[in-house]
């Protein structure tokens, strides 16, 4: 594969085996399977697998929309029985006991589905984890409790019976609505699942599932994101709880006790957390197994299933699903060795613009003054002033413990300042949250990468993007195309630290931050990598414009690059010029002892 | 009225002391491991069981000796059930499967007492018999909540500030890193760390055994109303959690005579929803140091 001189070569010769993963494939199959039992049963005339499977494909919905709710939003449910009966006594007592017409009914089993969502999705935005999941889980053992108790309206533990004979009479080829109703939703939970996992929301709850802080630098909401991930699933199960009635014809307190929630919730884990064909192969182990196949045992089902779940998660943390993906996914891993990653594409894309002069009379975009931080009594920053002009390369230098990543942190918005003030392109952003500060335009990259193994080395690149809110010209669309078709099967499992940190470089300029910090990107490059980044920082000072601000103890590189550089010593600022000037000045001096500067 | 005051209050103290004692026996673990044990509800009753099975109407003696019995066999349980949860957690990828793995365990426990014993409320009779606080009739298992409360606060108090491997525990708190590069052995201490929280959670339920409900689906209710004591408290916070706990307490008792006892769980999911979101450090929380 050699191409013509001109074009980019970004990796080189590697051999594609397969995809990084496979979720288009169980998409599919999950499809064809919830087809095949959904209406398989009634073309054969058997009514005890068409009742049975009615249920269960009801039951794989909720477990769907869990499975989305569990790992692309990173939240533990432990109440979603109870989403599904309030869909379903929504519609009970909507219809069943006051008579109103069907459509009507089912829309208030939705919004009252809904609305226990919202009882989840209130302390989601501030609370996440442990929290969560006791939440759910006493508003689970609080539902049923309330349904007795509210007799009047919900006709306590008698029930409510609903037969909706219109629903369950054949239309043709002894199919009936309901059977064909049941065997749509679980496809369309799957298809939610699959559109938003691989659209931006889908990409940026995940961030906000699996790092704060990478979410926060990234401008994305966490508390927001959570909740609306709890809104959606309960929408959704909602109307799997409204189906539930017709299916069932009879609902009571005792259908959504506790149990039920745990039945979902040990189906996506014993199917494989995250995996789209999971829950339905985690419903048919954890339902359809004791209850129908072995009836004998039917009081042995909890225990069973603890137990199932416990072994699981212990032997084969990746579930059914999951550990046959695990085991295709290491055969067809790839990687490009050491040539897998570069920044040269990049740097060869913004070669091609023009030089932009530096303004030296432009304000400081970035303008910190009198900026004090403590924890507890140790002073980390002690009226620390710096100034950074659009367009400029800061660095930023001092021993360990100097205070340059609590600076950092001060200017991302990770910490607030004690004292001293700070201005971000002249607004006063000192008590600002580091989400309203990386929405004004300023990115971060971390000492240790943040890197998502479950996304491809493109869809890493790409949150990048997703944050980005300039379009993108004729010539970084042809970058962003052939980035896409180089790593969008390559897993970043593969690659070495330094790649890591390039590809956090490459994600955090493509969202084309004014302002972008990068704390130590040189640790762990080689020599040759090493120039590349030093390279690909002038030009996005010189050729994009955007001001950087370089933590860095290679001084050599800092020296070589930087418009100005400051000098941190115990939290107070010892210096601050160019390098020219800083390079004599005795107070610096004792920086470079033992090292190669003479 | 006065008297009715004076049922909320004691009863509410009492039963609170025992929120507090299950949020202590949660801090303990995830001080030493992050972990929240989902089933430690099903523990504390477990202790119940014990009672039942081991002391009920026995003398004085044989009561003690079944206590201390009790205490050490839920302690070993427990240190192997958080065997079996740390196993998971060597691979960084896997940090969260602590939330399923107590889980289970916790529907494993209840799911074992009602195939066991059925789905009844055993009642238990213990040493100390009731007495009347200004005319009302006030159980003696009370005195012994209250008590042990204060004897497992002020225990754990020494325990982890003074002793060696109490400070060792501690430290793992503050920094697990650390305290792995300074030679600590990790792994022992959280062990340890679980079975202490056994021997709380599983001491306390046996003592109590006359008050509490003893049936293998109230583990839930306890657990439930123990965390929340600890998120009232500021979680890992012990003396949060001696406030928190009879501040659950008395809440529900209030609901209960003012409501009605079958409100008595919504009002704890109320009262934990409020405090997420509005105080999701707890009342007497401690600031965590942020982490990049």
């Amino acid at each position: 594969m050699s191409q013509a001189a001109n074009t980019i070569d970004i990796a080189p010769d590697h051999k594609q085996t397969g995809k990084f993963n496979s979720d288009r494939m169980q998409l599919t199959l999950g499809i064809a399977l919830i087809v095949a039992t959904g209406i398989g049963p009634s073309l054969l005339g058997n009514s005890y697998w068409e009742h049975t499977f009615q249920l269960v494909n009801i039951y794989i919905a909720v477990a769907v929309l869990q499975n989305f709710l569990f790992v692309d939003a990173g939240q533990k449910s432990f109440g979603q029985g109870a989403i599904v009966g309030l869909g379903a006594y929504g519609l009970a007592i909507a219809s069943g006991v006051h008579g109103w017409p069907l459509i009507i009914g089912a829309l208030v089993g939705v919004l009252a589905a809904g609305a226990g969502g919202l009882l989840f999705a209130l302390p989601a935005l501030r609370v996440q984890g442990f929290h969560l999941g006791f939440a759910t889980l006493s508003a689970a053992i609080v539902f049923p409790q309330l349904l007795i108790q509210f007799d009047g309206l919900t006709q306590g533990i008698n029930g409510i019976s609903l037969y909706i004979p219109a629903l369950t009479e054949p239309l043709a080829m002894s199919l009936s609505p309901l059977t064909i109703l049941v065997t749509l939703v679980p496809i369309a939970a799957l298809l939610l699942h699959y559109t938003i996992r691989n659209a931006r929301l889908g990409r940026r709850m995940r961030i906000a599932a699996e790092s704060a802080e990478a979410a926060r630098s990234l401008g994305i909401n966490s508390g927001f994101m959570r909740s609306l991930a709890f809104i959606i699933v309960a929408l959704g199960t909602g109307v799997c709880g409204a189906l539930y009635v017709p299916t069932v014809g009879f609902i009571s307190p005792q259908g959504f006790i506790i149990e039920l929630s745990f039945i979902f919730f040990f189906a996506v884990v014993v199917g494989g957390r995250g995996q789209l064909l999971g829950p339905i192969v985690g419903i048919w182990v954890v339902y359809i197994l004791p209850n129908v196949l072995l009836v004998q045992l039917v009081e042995y089902r909890l225990l069973v299933n603890g137990a199932l779940t416990l072994a699981v998660v212990i032997l084969f943390p990746d579930g059914l699903v999951g550990t046959v993906e695990a085991w295709r996914r290491k055969r067809n891993q790839r990687g490009g060795g050491e040539e897998g990653f570069s920044l040269r594409p990049f740097t060869d894309t913004l070669m091609k613009r023009p030089e932009q002069p530096i303004d030296a009379n432009a304000a400081p975009i970035i303008d910190v003054e009198g900026v004090t931080k403590r924890f507890g009594s140790v002073v980390a920053l002690d009226g620390v002033n710096m100034q950074v002009r659009p367009g400029e390369v800061h660095g930023l230098v001092g021993a360990n413990g100097s205070g340059k990543t609590s600076l950092l942190n001060v200017i991302s918005g990770f910490s607030r300042a004690d004292a001293g003030s700070y201005s971000l392109a002249g607004r006063n952003v000192t008590r600002a949250a580091p989400v309203s500060i990386a929405r004004m335009g300023l990115g971060r990259t971390f000492q240790t990468p943040r890197i998502f193994p479950d996304f491809s080395v493109w869809d890493n690149i790409r949150i990048g993007l997703d944050a980005r809110e300039a379009p993108l010209d004729a010539e970084e669309q042809a970058l962003v195309e052939r980035l896409r078709t180089s790593y969008e099967e390559d897993s970043p499992r593969m690659m070495s630290h330094g790649q890591r940190r390039l590809l956090e470089v490459v994600r955090v300029s493509l969202a084309a931050p004014r302002v972008v910090l990068f704390d130590e990107p040189a640790a762990g490059l080689s020599p040759s990598e090493r120039e590349e980044f030093a390279k690909l920082v002038r030009q996005l000072s010189r050729r994009m414009g955007m001001a950087v601000i370089l933590v860095e103890h290679d001084l050599d590189l800092v020296w070589g690059i930087a418009d100005r550089i400051t000098v941190l010593e115990t939290g107070k600022v010892v210096a601050s010029d160019t390098p020219q000037v800083l390079a004599d000045d005795p107070a610096v001096q004792h920086l470079f002892v033992g090292g190669a500067h003479a | 009225m006065l008297s009715e005051i004076v049922i909320i209050v004691i009863r509410g103290v009492a039963i609170g002391a025992l929120f507090s004692i299950i949020a202590m026996s949660f801090n303990i673990v995830h001080n030493a491991t992050k972990i929240l044990n989902f089933a430690q509800g099903n523990v504390f009753i477990l202790g119940g069981f014990a009672a039942y099975f081991l002391a009920n109407q026995a003398g004085v003696g044989m009561w003690l000796a079944m206590l201390i019995v009790t205490s050490f066999g839920i302690a070993v349980l427990v240190a192997a059930q958080g065997w079996l949860t740390l196993l998971p957690l060597t691979d960084t990828n896997e940090q969260n499967s602590w939330l399923i793995s107590t889980v289970s365990v916790s529907v494993i426990i209840s799911a074992l007492l009602l195939l066991l014993y059925g789905p009844f409320s055993y009642t238990v009779q213990g040493p100390i018999p009731s007495f009347r606080v200004m005319g009302i009739k006030t159980p003696g298992a009370f005195v012994l909540a209250i008590a042990a409360a204060i004897f497992w606060y002020v225990a754990l108090r020494l325990f982890l500030r003074r002793s060696f491997i109490g400070l060792a525990i501690s430290a793992l708190s503050q920094d697990m890193d650390a305290a792995r590069a300074a030679g600590l052995p990790v792994q022992r201490l959280q062990l340890l760390a679980f079975a202490i929280s056994g021997a709380i959670a599983g001491s306390v339920g046996f003592m109590v055994a006359p008050v509490i409900s003893v049936s293998p689906d109230a583990g839930l209710r306890y657990v439930l109303n123990g965390f929340i004591a600890a998120v009232v408290g500021g979680i890992g916070n012990n003396t949060g959690a001696l406030i928190g706990g009879p501040l659950v307490g008395v809440m529900a008792m209030l609901t209960a005579y003012k409501v009605g006892g079958a409100y008595q769980d919504l009002a704890s999911l109320i009262v934990l929803v409020t405090i997420l979101m509005f105080w999701p450090q707890g009342l007497f929380g401690r600031a965590a140091a942020r982490k990049v």
